[in-house]
């Protein structure tokens, strides 16, 4: 069974139509990067994937607005990724006093992305990158084999987004990124989408794309 | 079904505030109608209260309320046993309290008067009976629920005039207790007021009424007024023979400060039947139903 | 040129209030007012601390009743916030918090007398019904997205735990800190009809002349709710919480029997309890609604338009004196005491005082109300025209007041006027106690009469006028596109 299956959806806005109709399929084992201008309807197919996908198997999902609770710190944050896998009382009693096992794991993960030392400070407090890590911990630390993403390095410097992809890559076995960086597009998915207009505007595996070809979506 | 509920609800709930204490099952505790200031009440009551507590061998408390319904509520619900009412507000309890029974009265409580009272700039002079110069004036009445501050003369004004108060005056208030309508005539708040003669003539006593301001301008017919009343199940709680006892140590109260605190001469034996004629003014009036 | 809507409705109900001038009863009866307040004043100028040995235990009771009623009614306002989309639930809100502090505690003594539950169930059954509104809008407007996010099988518990109350945290904090200082207000008020808080005694020493006494009191209070900010900590707050319980004096035992009376038998009208049946009980209503009831809802009608423009004219008046955009520093910090000492004292106890200083007519009443919520609303203002930037060649004084920051601040003035409407009408009709006839006077005559059916089927229909002008208040805050935070 696909990862996503969508078949000739269609989405308005206030009356305006600013998806569709358009039919896109992700098999298992596919990672596909969602390429186009900003405005083209990418947040809006990535949202419509979700809660598809979520319907057949937990998903991970960073979308552009990052989704995190301000007033919590990065750990609670993360350890929002497991919280149908706790018990209310274990979940509630993490709250206020968090238990060692999630400490180490939880704080291994944010080491990898450079932000253990932040395990503790409220998100509210954080930089626009050191959110939008937060938000990637997040979606990592979920029991998921597939992620949903948009843009999700887009505030990261060079280097460090390309870590982050790397990183994303090797975790998740499936995933729909949107990117606006073509050259990330190509050198972590296997499958490139463009869209332009609410459309699927070219469909075509990594291998037989240059960023030359992808120019014309922006 | 909804009670038993909603019992259990705020039996929980009390429960949460056990911690503040309660007044103990045994003690005595008695209340009056707020008739006038608050200080002088609780001076008076007070007194009564520790003589009481002597003749009886029993702890007498005395809690003050803040209205005179809150009074007949209180004796209603058991949280007073006994009480010295007006005579509007002795019947309504005695209604609500089957078995309860009048005690005594004062001496001068035979034959009770209300006092109109008028500021001098009005320019209306004592007569033998109510002017019709009280046409269009401002009127205050004592509390709602008082005999010689409502009730009385309510029934007199109806009487002389064949109309409600509200439309024989232009503006008619409800001071709250007789020392308090003497105060707003006196300042000229209101032009005409009612009030029980026993406050007036012991504030006059005192000094504290400026004559050059206020004077009486009629004097209503006697009735009867203020008196004890003991809840009929007393005996059951406080021993038998205790209603007796009561009635015995209220009678003999001869301490003269303690009486011109009242201000009464002597107490005396009263009894239920003593109050029907105001019972058939107040349902005339329409404040019993 | 057009008039903007915002222009027509404010004269509309100008006009409203105009009419309403000339059906009212607006008058000072008192000889000598002015003698009157200068003794008030004076009073104020030389406290008397000490008159009391009670005043403390009356300070310490009317904290402990806010904090009980209070923390209570937040706690069950909150539960009842969860479920706030139930058709049940908004209705029973809308329903207890039109109700008057007041009238609750009226209610309750007939029953529980003078139990602390009286008092503590006063002020947590409205206070429920307005936390359970508040907080359900302050949940709903949670930005969703950290809720949706949640894997699946997450608890709604946990959800909420999590995703929700963090979000809004702050906001709740900020908002039952606020309703901790109009507890404070309704416990002091609960004196008046004899509770053992500093109502109580503030009555006694007016009622006596005693100005001294009483402006001590007064002068507590406010030092009291100016101070909230100091005393009331983090740390400090569960601790309050613990001891208030303890801290709310004696009482007498409850007798569940009164209760039962009460429900089974007092408020059942005469004349079915008489057996006289369904004429009976027709005629009985009529006596009510022509005697009582249509006076009483004329008079509260009356009064609360005429304050309600008097409250927006004052408040346009007084929201310069803290505004950073006049005046100096000087200025400004006398501007907050007067505006902190108009609010904080109670709409009743400055129509207390008023009735007794000008005597009784609509006046006292109106211009107490135009002060107390004049005072909230300019204060509210006034912070808000500080945070204008203005073009540094702005026009100064009238000119600044009257093109830069009335039409800035026209709408969020409104909307404010407009949320206070409908507590403007809740104060009218208690204010009948004080012997205005507006409905509270009905009620209070009933229960004076121990007539408990009258008084309930009054307060009854107290409360559906409540509820109709909130309802039309939000209409016309909607068709205006006005937006407004509680204030209470």
């Amino acid at each position: 069974m696909s990862f996503i299956q969508l078949d000739r959806v269609s989405a308005s806005f206030q009356g305006q139509k600013v998806l569709g109709p358009l039919s896109l399929t992700v098999a298992p084992g596919e990672r596909v990067a969602l390429v186009g201008k900003s405005g083209a309807g990418k947040s809006t197919l990535i949202k419509l994937a979700f809660d598809r996908a979520r319907e057949q198997a937990s998903t991970s999902l960073i979308p552009q607005d990052l989704g995190l609770v301000g007033a919590l710190p990065v750990f609670h944050n993360v350890f929002m990724g497991r919280l149908d896998q706790h018990r209310s009382w274990y979940s509630a009693v993490t709250l206020f006093r968090p238990f060692q096992r999630d400490r180490t794991e939880i704080s291994a993960l944010l080491s990898q992305l450079g932000m253990a030392h932040k395990q503790w400070a409220p998100v509210a407090s954080l930089s626009g990158g050191q959110r939008q890590r937060t938000a990637i911990a997040r979606a990592m630390y979920q029991r998921s084999e597939t992620l949903l993403a948009d843009e999700p390095v887009s505030a990261l410097d060079g280097p460090l987004a390309n870590e982050v992809m790397a990183l994303l890559r090797e975790r998740f076995s499936t995933s729909l990124i949107a990117l606006h960086d073509v050259t990330l597009a190509l050198r972590y998915c296997d499958r490139v989408v463009g869209i332009a207009d609410g459309a699927v505007v070219l469909d075509q595996p990594t291998t037989k794309l240059s960023e030359h070809d992808l120019l014309p979506l922006y | 079904m909804l009670i038993p509920l909603l019992r259990r609800l705020l039996l929980s709930l009390s429960l949460v505030l056990a911690p503040v204490s309660m007044v103990t099952a045994d003690t005595f505790v008695f209340t009056a109608i707020p008739d006038e200031d608050e200080t002088k009440l609780i001076e008076r009551f007070q007194g009564v209260a520790d003589y009481l507590s002597q003749q009886l061998s029993v702890d007498v408390r005395y809690i003050p309320v803040k209205s005179y319904a809150a009074a007949v509520s209180a004796f209603r619900n058991d949280q007073v046993q006994l009480a010295w009412f007006g005579g509007l507000s002795g019947v309504q309890a005695r209604r609500l309290v089957p078995g309860s029974l009048a005690l005594a009265q004062g001496e001068e409580d035979q034959a009770f008067e209300t006092y109109f009272i008028a500021h001098r700039s009005t320019g209306i002079e004592p007569g033998t009976e109510l002017p019709q110069s009280l046409r269009g004036r401002t009127f205050t009445f004592g509390s709602k629920g008082s005999t010689s501050g409502r009730l009385m003369p309510e029934f007199f004004l109806r009487e002389q005039f064949g109309e409600a108060p509200e439309s024989i005056f232009s503006r008619v208030g409800f001071s709250g207790n007789h020392t308090r309508t003497l105060r707003l005539v006196e300042a000229g708040t209101f032009e005409v007021g009612a009030l029980n003669f026993k406050v007036w003539e012991k504030e006059l006593a005192d000094g504290n009424v400026d004559t050059s301001q206020v004077q009486v301008i009629w004097k209503t017919p006697g009735y009867p007024d203020y008196q004890w009343t003991v809840r009929g199940d007393v005996d059951e709680r406080f021993g038998t023979g205790f209603t007796d006892r009561l009635r015995t140590a209220l009678l003999n109260l001869d301490d003269p400060a303690l009486l011109a605190s009242f201000p009464r001469s002597a107490f005396i034996p009263a009894s239920n039947a003593d109050y029907e004629s105001i019972r058939a003014v107040a349902e005339a009036i329409g404040i019993l139903e | 040129m057009p008039l903007p809507a915002t222009v027509r409705v404010s004269l509309l109900f100008l006009v409203i209030a105009i009419v309403a001038l000339a059906f009212s009863d607006v008058a000072i009866t008192a000889s000598n007012p002015w003698r009157d307040l200068g003794r008030f004043f004076l009073g104020m100028l030389t406290p008397d601390f000490f008159s009391y040995e009670g005043l403390a235990t009356a300070l310490v009771r009317t904290l402990a009743f806010a904090f009980v009623g209070v923390g209570l009614g937040s706690v069950c306002g909150f539960g009842l916030a969860l479920l706030y989309r139930w058709r049940a639930v908004r209705l029973c809100s809308a329903f207890v918090r039109a109700i008057h502090e007041l009238f609750w505690a009226l209610i309750f003594l007939q029953f529980f007398g003078f139990h602390p539950l009286t008092g503590v169930l006063a002020i947590a059954i409205p206070y429920t019904g307005i936390f359970a509104k508040v907080y359900s809008e302050i949940l709903d407007d949670v930005n969703p997205q950290a809720a949706h996010l949640l894997p699946r099988g997450s608890g709604t518990l946990v959800s909420y735990l999590y995703a929700r109350l963090p979000q809004c945290w702050a906001q709740i904090r900020t908002y039952t800190l606020y309703r901790l200082e109009c507890g404070l207000r309704s416990s002091a008020i609960l004196g008046f009809v004899g509770l053992p808080t500093l109502g109580y005694y503030l009555e006694a020493s007016f009622s006596q002349g005693q100005y001294s006494e009483a402006g001590a009191m007064l002068l507590l209070f406010y030092a009291l709710i100016a101070t909230i900010p100091v005393w009331v900590r983090r740390f400090t707050l569960p601790l309050y919480l613990a001891a208030a319980p303890f801290l709310l004096g004696e009482g007498f035992a409850i007798r569940w029997g009164n209760v039962e009376r009460f429900f089974t038998e007092d408020i059942v009208p005469a004349p079915l309890r008489n057996g006289d049946g369904w004429s009976g009980l027709q005629d009985w209503l009529a006596d009510v609604m022509v005697n009582q009831a249509i006076p009483g809802i004329w008079n509260t009608l009356v009064l609360t338009q005429l304050s309600l423009v008097a409250t927006g004219m004052l408040a346009l008046v007084t929201f310069p004196l803290i505004s950073r955009h006049f005046g100096g520093p000087i200025r400004r910090g006398s501007g907050h005491i007067f505006l902190v000492v108009m609010r904080s004292t109670p709409e009743y106890v400055l129509a207390y005082i008023l009735l007794q200083l000008w005597g009784p007519s609509m006046l006292p009443a109106a211009v107490a109300l135009a002060l107390h919520n004049g005072g909230i609303i300019g204060h509210l203002l006034g912070r808000h025209s500080s945070h204008i930037g203005l073009r540094s060649d702005a026009p100064i004084g009238l000119n600044r007041y009257t093109y830069e920051l009335v039409p800035r601040l026209y709408r969020s003035f409104l909307a404010l006027l407009f949320y206070r409407w409908e507590i403007i009408m809740r104060e009218t009709a208690i204010l009948g106690i004080l012997g205005i006839y507006t409905l509270g006077f009905y009620v209070d005559s009933a229960i004076q009469n121990i007539q408990f059916d009258r008084a309930l089927v009054l307060i009854v229909l107290t409360a559906l006028l409540n509820i109709g002008v909130d309802k039309l208040s939000r209409v016309i805050r909607r068709r205006l596109a006005l937006q407004t935070l509680p204030t209470c």
